[in-house]
C-alpha cells in the first residue's frame, strides 16, 4: 500500500492563490456570502496563510498554502465518535460524509484547523451553478469537510493501472493544486517509493513541518530556506 | 379525557396518513415504466449481440452507456418486425429524438461507481447485480439488486475487494 505524501517549496511559491482556486473548482467548495464570512465561516479547503516580514518600506511577504497535512498520527481521528474519519490503507485521513454526524469534535482537535463545517447545503449561483464538479459529491447541510488530496483522482488513477496492468506510476495521480501550480512548487507522490521526487524532496535540509512539537507527523512538508 | 381522544385520534390519523404515503412513495420509486417496452431476449437472440454490443463502455468507462438513437437506427430506420413497440423505435428514430429512457439503477453523488472496475478488472457477470435481464422479454421494473451499501459490502467481502470507505466513497 502507498503512502502519499506532498512536499511545497515555500521559496518556489509566488502566492498567486493557483493552488487555491483550483481546489475550490475541483471539490465543489462552497463560496460563501459576504455576512458568513464575517463570521468566520470562509471555507478553504486549500487556504494562502500569509505572513509579513521585516518593517516598511522593507516589508516581505511569506506564503504557505495550507491544506490537509494527512497526519500520520492525526489528533482528529481519536476524537470521531463515529469513525466518519478515519486514516485509510494509502495513509490517507479519510472524511467520510454520509457517516459524519457533525459534532465537529475534529475540528476543535486538529491543530491546524484545517476542517471546515457546512453550516447550509452549497448552492451555487450562476454562473458556478455550470461548474460542479460531478466527480466530487456537493457536501450535505451538517456535515464537517476538508481537504482530500483530491481521493476522486485517486480512486480513478487506481481503476486505470489496474484496467492496463500496472502499477501506478509517478504522476498517475496528482491533486488538483499541484497540477495548476505554475511556480512547480509541489511535490507528491508516494512516500515508500525512494525514486520518486517528492522521497527526495522530503529529506531536502529545508525540510520543516508545521507545528512539528505536536507529534503529529503531517505528511505534508515545506521547504523554506531560513 | 376529551383532549386525550382527540390527540390519540389525530395521531392515529397521522400514523396511517403517513404509512400510506411512505408505502405509495416506496412503491413509486421502485416500479419504473421504461418508454418502450424493449425486449431483451428478442434482440439478443435475433442479432448474436453480447452485452457489450450496445452498452459499449462497460468495460472502459465508469457508466456502461445507453445507446442513443443513432445506433438504434442502424437497423431500425424502417420496420423489420410487425410489434408494436418497434413500431415506437421507429417513430423516434424517424423523428431523430432520443429514447427518454429511465434510470433505475442509480448512486448517490457521494459514491463512485464504476462498470470498468466492476465488469472490466474484476471480470463479474453483469447478471450478479443485474439479474437474467437477457433472457427477459420486458424491461425491468425495479433493482434487481437493490443498491444498498451492505449490498455492496457483502460483495466486496465475498470476493475479498476493499472495504475501505475511500475505495468508493468520495
Amino acid at each position: 500500500m502507498a503512502r502519499y505524501g506532498m512536499v511545497i517549496d515555500l521559496d518556489r511559491c509566488t502566492g498567486c492563490g493557483a493552488c487555491v482556486t483550483a481546489c475550490k473548482a475541483e471539490n465543489n467548495v462552497a463560496i460563501v456570502s459576504e455576512d458568513d464570512a464575517k463570521m468566520g465561516r470562509t471555507m478553504f479547503w486549500m487556504k494562502m496563510l500569509v505572513g509579513y516580514e521585516g518593517e516598511y518600506p522593507n516589508i516581505k511577504m511569506k506564503f504557505i498554502p495550507r491544506l490537509c497535512f494527512e497526519c500520520d498520527k492525526p489528533p482528529c481521528i481519536k476524537v470521531c465518535p463515529v469513525r466518519a474519519t478515519y486514516k485509510n490503507e494509502d495513509g490517507l485521513v479519510a472524511q467520510i460524509y454520509p457517516q459524519c454526524i457533525g459534532c465537529r469534535y475534529c475540528m476543535a482537535a486538529c491543530p491546524y484547523t484545517v476542517k471546515v463545517f457546512n453550516w447550509y447545503r452549497y448552492v451555487p449561483e450562476k454562473p458556478m451553478s455550470n461548474c460542479i464538479n460531478p466527480d466530487v459529491s456537493v457536501r450535505p447541510k451538517g456535515v464537517v469537510e476538508k481537504c482530500t488530496f483530491c481521493i476522486h483522482r485517486l480512486q480513478k488513477a487506481k481503476e486505470l493501472a489496474q484496467a492496463e496492468h500496472r502499477k501506478m506510476r509517478e504522476g498517475d495521480y496528482v491533486p488538483a493544486c499541484m497540477q495548476v501550480c505554475p511556480a512547480k512548487a509541489f511535490y507528491f507522490g508516494d512516500l515508500d517509493n525512494p525514486q520518486n521526487r517528492v522521497t527526495e524532496a522530503m529529506r531536502d535540509v529545508r525540510g520543516f513541518t508545521l507545528l512539528e512539537d505536536l507529534g503529529t507527523d503531517p505528511k505534508v512538508h515545506y521547504l523554506h530556506a531560513k | 379525557m376529551r383532549d386525550i381522544i382527540i390527540g390519540s385520534v389525530a395521531f392515529l390519523l397521522a400514523l396511517v396518513i403517513s404509512s400510506v404515503w411512505f408505502i405509495h412513495a416506496r412503491d413509486a420509486r421502485s416500479e419504473v415504466l421504461q418508454p418502450i417496452q424493449f425486449n431483451h431476449k428478442l434482440m439478443i437472440e435475433k442479432t448474436g449481440f453480447t452485452c457489450m454490443g450496445c452498452h459499449k463502455l462497460v468495460k472502459t468507462n465508469a457508466r456502461a452507456g445507453i445507446p442513443n438513437i443513432e445506433t438504434c437506427g442502424m437497423c431500425h430506420s424502417q420496420m423489420m418486425g410487425k410489434s408494436n413497440e418497434e413500431n415506437k423505435v421507429v417513430a423516434y428514430v424517424r423523428q431523430n429524438k432520443q429514447i427518454p429512457w429511465r434510470t433505475i439503477y442509480y448512486v448517490p453523488d457521494y459514491v463512485y461507481f464504476s462498470h470498468r472496475r466492476h465488469v472490466g478488472i474484476a471480470k463479474l457477470k453483469c447478471s450478479v447485480c443485474h439479474g437474467a435481464i437477457a433472457s427477459m422479454t420486458t424491461p425491468p421494473r425495479k433493482q434487481f439488486l437493490a443498491i444498498k451499501m451492505q449490498n455492496c459490502i457483502d460483495c466486496h467481502e465475498k470476493y475479498k475487494a476493499s472495504t475501505d470507505c475511500y475505495a468508493c466513497h468520495r
